[in-house]
């Protein structure tokens, strides 16, 4: 199957955003009492002249060549009439705002738009959810079962996409799956032959299982990092003010940890909005095209279909709408800025 | 200043997760061509399971003696997916030599310029000599595009033992065959009388071949798709009825989970519908398991006892790309390839197992072989309807196997043909 190809080709952007934003815990998320404490020494020593911007050169070149060019080509073929017969031929013709017009009139790319959001907002949701209770509790866990469940995280985080889904699919399997094994056992009937990824929804069901289960221990791990930054001193002063634990949460913790929480969340929005691999090698869209979210239907009317012009406008709309929701992030971090 | 770098953090998580939206294509790797001192290499794609490793092994090794300084690079493909996988090669600079390509797809890559056109060589392959039945899949508008290599249809494979213990014997028409599954379910509750998993829509296609009607259909100059037709729905009724003696699942084809490797060898399948190489899968592994396959096999049962049922006559051709750089080489090795001796070579290795492109080099198979029963049913083999866009309906989400899933599961079959309809005309007359 392509899809091993596919899976390893995006399985490296994927944790990307892990990467970043573990980089963003080097440095402890601020918390405002401790930060007006410190002496600004960060200062005094920043370098001058032209060393800060050689610094950055590389980064800003590899992002250039492996993301602005391609960025670049894929809106001037999102303008292409590019199908399998242009692509042989090696013809570029011009059809203008075509394939967007086309898109917008389609009500099968609507319901898959509403699809994309609905299923990204569930499971970050859940993720967010279940991550913060999983940081929690590694913040009150003993030494040796924080080990035993950073372990299991890890070994979760660490598990290839293709690998995982792979597992899914044959746990969720109609004919040899445990999950109807399971349902069985228990006593439930009509489980003999239950087909799992009937419908959409029960494919999408089982999608979001695997996604959740596959970043919450970013979310956890992160939270855990983060919870250590809160000085003891505040749980003290709120024990002692005889404060709940659901209490402490919203006055001590959340206030603390809001800039972790924000990233986190927003993270999480990009790395589901676009999850590819999941929903694609789960059951490649079907039933009937009925579980595909904005990526797979991009990759099945690109690749699947051939309509190469078509799906690169697909992913343009794409990236527009990851655009919109991530301004709302960008205009609550500068009004932030404003505010200090 | 740290709120600016969390921002700035943010921005290149953003950036990094957005590069992955943009679609990436996995190029096709093509084959390196040594150029080197008159060094030449020839690159030739064939399918997974179509060309037994000595058959290949013999010609190649014949065409590199009397070729000094060529070598043949065989890289075997995968079936899935391979549309995308030829479309790609087929743009590049160095496109594969020489292509297997099926037989419903050769017209599309013909029509969209990828492939050589051969109609100035057709002495020197023999066109003279092909069957009639297997020309029409090579050749577009009176043009030669690729040269047929063997054709195969489906015949019903089955247990010996279960057939005996049932007292069920090779049924010659629909009624029978009926009759014999019943009989099979009564012997023994527990195992299916047939596999048929619900999206085996070449089985489907030859139960609509029977009733007369057709996949698609021209009319004027556009296509229609013919599956809400009265001819569809008692077709795809019987198929209903046929697979209710099966417990395979309604919404996968007969590759997911294949049901010659994975689902024959564990038992209680008392027959299934499949190819020659899916029938030798199967003995493979039932043998690899420590046991015996004792499989019997019959041709599709027609409505009536004096004509088989209608078979998809599955098959590919042998093409060489546009952009070849070694065309006349490609052609060379093409004539020995397809040859009436390379295809006698091909028969034998296959045990006969195939239609060549050649009656006459015809393999006769042996008696009680997959073969004997596949080839008496080819005089009703038929191909998908030959045109460019045909590819397209094939291609993944196909609209032919929702339709199936959609009846089996109870949908009215009218109004799901009706749909399925629209989107093979779309894809059709795109």
């Amino acid at each position: 199957m392509t899809v091993d190809s596919q899976g390893t080709a995006s399985a490296a952007p994927q944790d990307a955003p892990g990467r970043a934003a573990g980089k963003s815990q080097t440095p402890p998320p601020p918390s405002g009492a401790k930060e007006s404490l410190r002496p600004p020494r960060g200062r005094r020593s920043l370098p001058s002249g032209l060393l800060p911007y050689l610094l950055v050169t590389p980064a800003l070149l590899s992002m250039a060549v492996l993301l602005l060019y391609p960025l670049i080509r894929n809106v001037i073929l999102s303008f292409q009439g590019v199908n399998k017969r242009e692509m042989i031929r090696r013809e570029t013709p011009w059809v203008g705002f075509e394939n967007y017009t086309k898109l917008l009139g389609d009500p099968d790319f609507w319901s898959v738009v509403v699809r994309s959001l609905v299923v990204t907002a569930v499971n970050v949701a859940l993720v967010m959810l279940i991550g913060t209770l999983v940081g929690m509790l590694l913040n009150r866990l003993g030494k040796k079962m924080r080990l035993v469940l950073s372990l299991a995280l890890m070994f979760a985080w660490a598990m290839p996409i293709v690998a995982s889904v792979t597992v899914f699919r044959w746990l969720f399997d109609e004919q040899f799956g445990v999950a109807n094994w399971v349902m069985r056992s228990i006593g439930f009937s009509g489980y003999e032959q239950h087909n799992w990824f009937e419908t959409g929804f029960s494919t999408l069901v089982i999608v979001t299982i695997l996604l959740v289960w596959g970043s919450i221990p970013f979310v956890a791990l992160n939270m855990y990092a983060a919870l250590t930054t809160v000085g003891t001193e505040l749980y003290e002063a709120a024990k002692m003010d005889g404060a709940s634990g659901w209490r402490t949460f919203w006055s001590v913790v959340f206030p603390n940890l809001k800039p972790f929480f924000m990233i986190t969340t927003f993270l999480e929005i990009i790395w589901i909005f676009k999850a590819f691999t999941q929903v694609y090698a789960m059951n490649q869209g079907g039933p009937d095209r009925s579980s595909e979210t904005l990526p797979v239907f991009a990759y099945i009317e690109g690749m699947g279909q051939q309509h190469y012009g078509l799906a690169a406008a697909i992913s343009i709309l794409t990236i527009v709408m990851l655009l919109v929701a991530m301004s709302f992030y960008f205009r609550l971090i500068l009004k932030q800025e404003d505010e200090q | 200043m740290k709120r600016k770098l969390i921002a700035a953090i943010g921005v290149a998580g953003m950036m990094v997760s957005i590069a992955a939206c943009g679609s990436d294509s996995d190029k096709a790797k093509d084959g390196d061509k040594g150029t080197a001192g008159g060094n030449k290499t020839l690159t030739v794609w064939v399918m997974d399971g179509s060309a037994p490793q000595e058959w290949i092994d013999g010609i190649n090794k014949e065409f590199e003696a009397s070729h000094p300084g060529v070598k043949v690079k065989v890289e075997t493909q995968q079936w899935t997916d391979i549309q995308t996988k030829v479309t790609t090669a087929l743009s590049e600079n160095t496109p594969p030599d020489v292509l297997e390509i099926g037989n419903t797809q050769t017209t599309g890559y013909a029509a969209s310029g990828g492939l050589a056109d051969l109609t100035g060589d057709k002495d020197k392959f023999g066109y003279a000599n092909w069957s009639e039945g297997i020309k029409p899949s090579a050749e577009l508008e009176g043009k030669l595009y690729a040269a047929p290599w063997w054709a195969a249809n489906r015949a019903v494979i089955y247990d010996k033992a279960a057939f005996k213990k049932a007292g069920v014997t090779p049924p010659k028409t629909r009624a029978e065959w009926i009759e014999g599954l019943k009989k099979l379910k009564a012997a023994d509750p527990k195992s299916q009388p047939i596999y048929l998993p619900g999206q085996s829509w070449y089985v489907f296609a030859g139960f609509l071949w029977d009733e007369g009607g057709d996949l698609a259909t021209k009319d004027g100059d556009k296509w229609k798709g013919g599956l809400g037709t009265a001819e569809a729905a008692s077709a795809i009724n019987f198929y209903k009825e046929l697979q209710s003696f099966s417990s395979a699942p309604k919404d996968k084809d007969e590759a997911t989970p294949q049901q010659s490797t994975d689902i024959v060898p564990k038992g209680g399948v008392a027959s299934w519908i499949g190819l020659g190489w899916e029938a030798g899968g199967a003995i493979d592994a039932i043998k690899k398991a420590g046991k015996t396959a004792d499989f019997g096999y019959f041709p599709i049962p027609g409505k009536t006892a004096d004509k088989p049922g209608s078979v998809f006559f599955g098959g590919s051709n042998l093409a060489i790309a546009e952009r070849s750089q070694n065309k006349d080489l490609a052609k060379e090795w093409l004539a020995l390839a397809t040859s009436k001796k390379g295809m006698q070579s091909y028969g034998t290795a296959v045990k006969g197992g195939i239609v060549p492109n050649d009656p006459s080099a015809q393999v006769q198979p042996e008696a009680g072989s997959f073969a004997e029963a596949m080839v008496k049913s080819a005089s009703s083999g038929r191909i998908t309807p030959i045109t460019e866009g045909w590819a397209n309906v094939e291609t993944e989400p196909n609209p032919i196997k929702g339709y199936m899933t959609k009846v089996l599961k109870g949908e009215d079959p009218k109004k799901a043909g009706e749909e399925a309809d629209k989107v093979i005309a779309e894809r059709l007359n795109q």
